[in-house]
């Protein structure tokens, strides 16, 4: 039995890393490894297409309704292809603490003994940005060593990856967390592959996979699916396996050197911006 | 610097009026530097103690008659409760009146953390309203609520109308100040803003802000000369009372740190003057003190009267005893509010203050202007080596040995017995009346006297306890662990 690999997936809100970390699940999973996702987001959004919808009692409802004598199973379900879904949920928007939440469900899920020998991988699909030390939880205390950010040619999405790079930079010196490279979710921006290939060697890392844009992921997240379970011999399908099996062979693993603004502003207006910019109108 | 009533929460005491915890130096040093704008706290790379505010602010709240203090946060934030009902209890008993403060920790728990509390804190809220009746209810805050961004406001606006009481949310996060004089400041804002009416008339009352009122009867028949009646806040109070203290003639208060807010707070709103002079200890503060009242309240013959009939009682005898403490070398360590005060008065009975540590420091009152009694050493002359230490025992102790002086003061009673372990004769300045006035002046010099006199149990003391410093710290300077120094 292979080692357990433990893989949290950060990046800029609305990126696509549930959508990502999903898909690639479904590869993972055609590859005959067990998964289990772990959402850590308040929103309990990270393991809709895997239940078919948001079939999921999270795990802070279910301690809050049902006290923290539970079962497994209260907390987890079977998805797509055997996968094993969890969501940590949280407080509604503007109250409470979730990066305390976070903390509590993880060691719930510990507790109640979810890491179980013959998983292959589990993979925490992380909220936006790593907002407090609760977010950072996955990557704290020997969790998740490997992580991967989405990102994409966007200013903003670079700079929140940047911004999390320097947390795992933090992580990286006691914990052993390593960056296992950039998964660019294309916006189809300007010259996006250069940039992010440039971004990334900048990071100390690599341009893991380039996914490129599709509108088929959005047909297939309307109909609650993976793109490998909608459509299987999509090409997007092929890239999504693509995106996994790089995954199970990358062997690389950094300890990423985050840039100063000026510097990512510099390679923006280096690999950011076509010959013919100015041409743009609406 | 204006106060804002319409935010329930305040600003620390560093913040407002660029309060210290860390320095090192002479007195007229730091009234300069306070003077010019210079003055910078120091950080400890290694701090010893520290007191929490809220215990301050909820200590004085919770001595107000007939109220409730709802401590929303986890239990062990509600330590101070205990000490809080036992201390109202004691003092109403003293007093012969009954005070049924109820004081409620909500046992926020890790559920409460995540999800926030603010619906269970409402059905608290009114649950005690109707299991206790209190005159008023105070909602307050604690570290745990402060990180979540718990939205106690909201939750005090919504059961305001389901509550005939005034109810106030207090915002007393242990973590915003290391200075737990702030929680003095928190209780008075919420004090001010949810029971103080506007003045309907003015009646013959002096707000009196102090601790524990132990010197009631004897003030109130002082008082009684100049036809006023000193109103005691806020130990005992009861909300009624406290609702009138606008209609005052006047406020004072027994300590700066203590008084500075309110006293400033009813003079901005509601026009009643804040005698600001140096405290009534000793006669020169006594005499100043009594006479900024007769001045404020027009009643300057009748305080003429009074202090020329009692300085013929007591001045000879307080002149006789001087001659016997004339030469003596002290270190004192209080809070601000009465270090410099007491450091006046031991220069008054002849007693060389040879340092003076405040446990923080206030670089301007609310009016801007530094504390009175350092103004008043510095216009007569007098210096001496003073320090900024909240409590740092360390450097009590690196003083002590240093300057080996025949007496220790302080207003903290862990702190003289640390002086008593280590020989040195120590006065325990616990009642905040001690030295109040000419007769207490006389008292307090007695009991300075008493102390030196006979040293023995100081001396047999030191000889059998083994303090857990060694000879390297007490050969070190007593900035060692300031940061940025000088």
């Amino acid at each position: 039995m292979a080692e357990l690999r433990q893989i949290a997936i950060y990046g800029k809100g609305g990126i696509g890393k549930s959508t990502t970390t999903q898909n690639l699940t479904a590869g993972l999973v055609e590859h005959g490894k067990k998964v289990m996702v772990v959402g850590c987001d308040p929103k309990a959004d990270s393991t809709r297409l895997l239940l078919g919808g948001l079939a999921q009692k999270t795990v802070l409802d279910t301690i809050r309704d049902e006290g923290e004598d539970i079962e497994l199973d209260r907390i987890m379900r079977e998805g797509y292809g055997g996968t094993r879904c969890v969501e940590s949920g949280g407080p509604e928007p503007g109250v409470g603490c979730a990066g305390r939440g976070i903390i509590t469900s993880i060691n719930m899920l510990e507790n109640l003994g979810a890491y179980t020998d013959d998983l292959d991988y589990v993979f925490y699909d992380v909220l936006g940005d790593v907002v407090c030390g609760g977010f950072a939880m996955p990557i704290r205390e020997g969790k998740a060593k490997e992580i991967y950010i989405v990102a994409s040619g966007e200013m903003m999405a670079l700079y929140a990856a940047n911004n999390i790079a320097k947390g795992i930079k933090r992580y990286a010196k006691t914990g052993g967390v390593r960056i296992g490279g950039i998964i660019c979710n294309s916006r189809n921006v300007d010259r996006e592959l250069d940039l992010l290939r440039a971004f990334a060697k900048e990071l100390g890392t690599q341009l893991l996979y380039f996914v490129p844009r599709d509108n088929i992921v959005q047909r297939a997240e309307i109909n609650k699916k993976t793109v490998i379970e909608y459509k299987p011999d999509s090409n997007q399908a092929k890239e999504y396996r693509n995106l996994a099996e790089a995954v199970i062979n990358n062997t690389k693993f950094d300890i990423p050197t985050p840039m100063t603004q000026e510097r990512l502003e510099e390679i923006l207006f280096e690999f950011g911006l076509m010959d013919s910019a100015d041409d743009y109108h609406i | 610097m204006a106060l804002n009533l319409e935010s329930s929460n305040v600003a620390t005491r560093e913040n407002r009026i660029g309060s210290i915890t860390g320095y090192i130096g002479t007195l007229s040093d730091l009234a300069n530097q306070s003077g010019c704008g210079t003055l910078k706290g120091c950080s400890r790379c290694f701090s010893q103690s520290s007191t929490c505010l809220s215990s301050c602010a909820l200590g004085q709240l919770s001595a107000i008659r007939d109220v409730a203090i709802i401590h929303h946060g986890p239990a062990g934030c509600s330590v101070a409760s205990a000490g809080a009902y036992y201390l109202d209890k004691v003092m109403a008993k003293k007093r012969g009146i009954t005070n049924n403060t109820v004081y409620v920790g909500t046992d926020m728990n890790e559920k409460d953390t995540i999800f926030g509390s603010t619906e269970a804190l409402g059905k608290i809220i009114l649950e005690v309203n109707k299991r206790y009746s209190p005159k008023a209810i105070f909602v307050t805050s604690s570290c745990a609520t402060g990180i979540i961004g718990e939205d106690i406001d909201s939750v005090v606006d919504e059961v305001r109308e389901e509550i005939d009481v005034p109810i106030a949310a207090v915002h007393c996060e242990g973590f915003k100040s290391r200075i737990w004089a702030t929680g003095f400041d928190i209780s008075d804002h919420a004090v001010l803003s949810s029971i103080v009416q506007p003045p309907k008339q003015k009646r013959n009352t002096i707000n009196f802000k102090n601790f524990y009122e132990s010197a009631r009867t004897e003030i109130i028949e002082i008082f009684k000369n100049f036809d006023l009646e000193p109103v005691f806040l806020y130990c005992n109070s009861s909300v009624e009372e406290l609702s009138h203290i606008s209609e005052s003639l006047a406020t004072t208060c027994i300590c700066g740190t203590l008084g500075n807010y309110l006293g400033n707070g009813l003079e901005e709103k509601y026009g009643v003057p804040y005698v600001r002079t140096i405290n009534p200890l000793g006669v020169a503060g006594f005499e100043t003190w009594l006479r900024e009242i007769g001045k404020v309240t027009d009643r300057s013959e009748k305080v003429e009267k009074y202090i020329e009939e009692q300085r013929a009682v007591y001045i000879p005898k307080i002149e006789e005893i001087k001659k016997e403490l004339k030469g003596l070398k002290a270190v004192l360590g209080m809070g601000p509010g009465y270090t410099f005060e007491v450091s006046r008065v031991l220069n008054e009975l002849g007693i060389e203050v040879v340092w003076a540590l405040a446990w923080h420091y206030d670089k301007k009152y609310e009016n801007g202007d530094v504390p009175p009694s350092m103004e008043y050493l510095l216009e007569h002359d007098v210096d001496f080596e003073t320090s900024v230490a909240d409590q740092q025992n360390y450097e009590v102790m690196n003083i002590l040995n240093k300057y080996q002086p025949d007496l220790y003061l302080s207003r903290h009673p862990g702190s003289t017995v640390w002086a008593i372990k280590n020989g040195t004769p120590a006065v325990y300045v616990a009642d905040e009346y001690m030295i109040f006035g000419y007769k207490h002046t006389l008292e307090f010099a007695q009991s300075v006297l008493d102390s030196i006199h006979n040293r023995s149990f100081e001396k047999n003391l030191a000889r059998r306890v083994k303090l857990p410093y060694t000879d390297w710290w007490y050969q070190q300077n007593v900035d060692e662990f300031l940061e940025n120094r000088r």
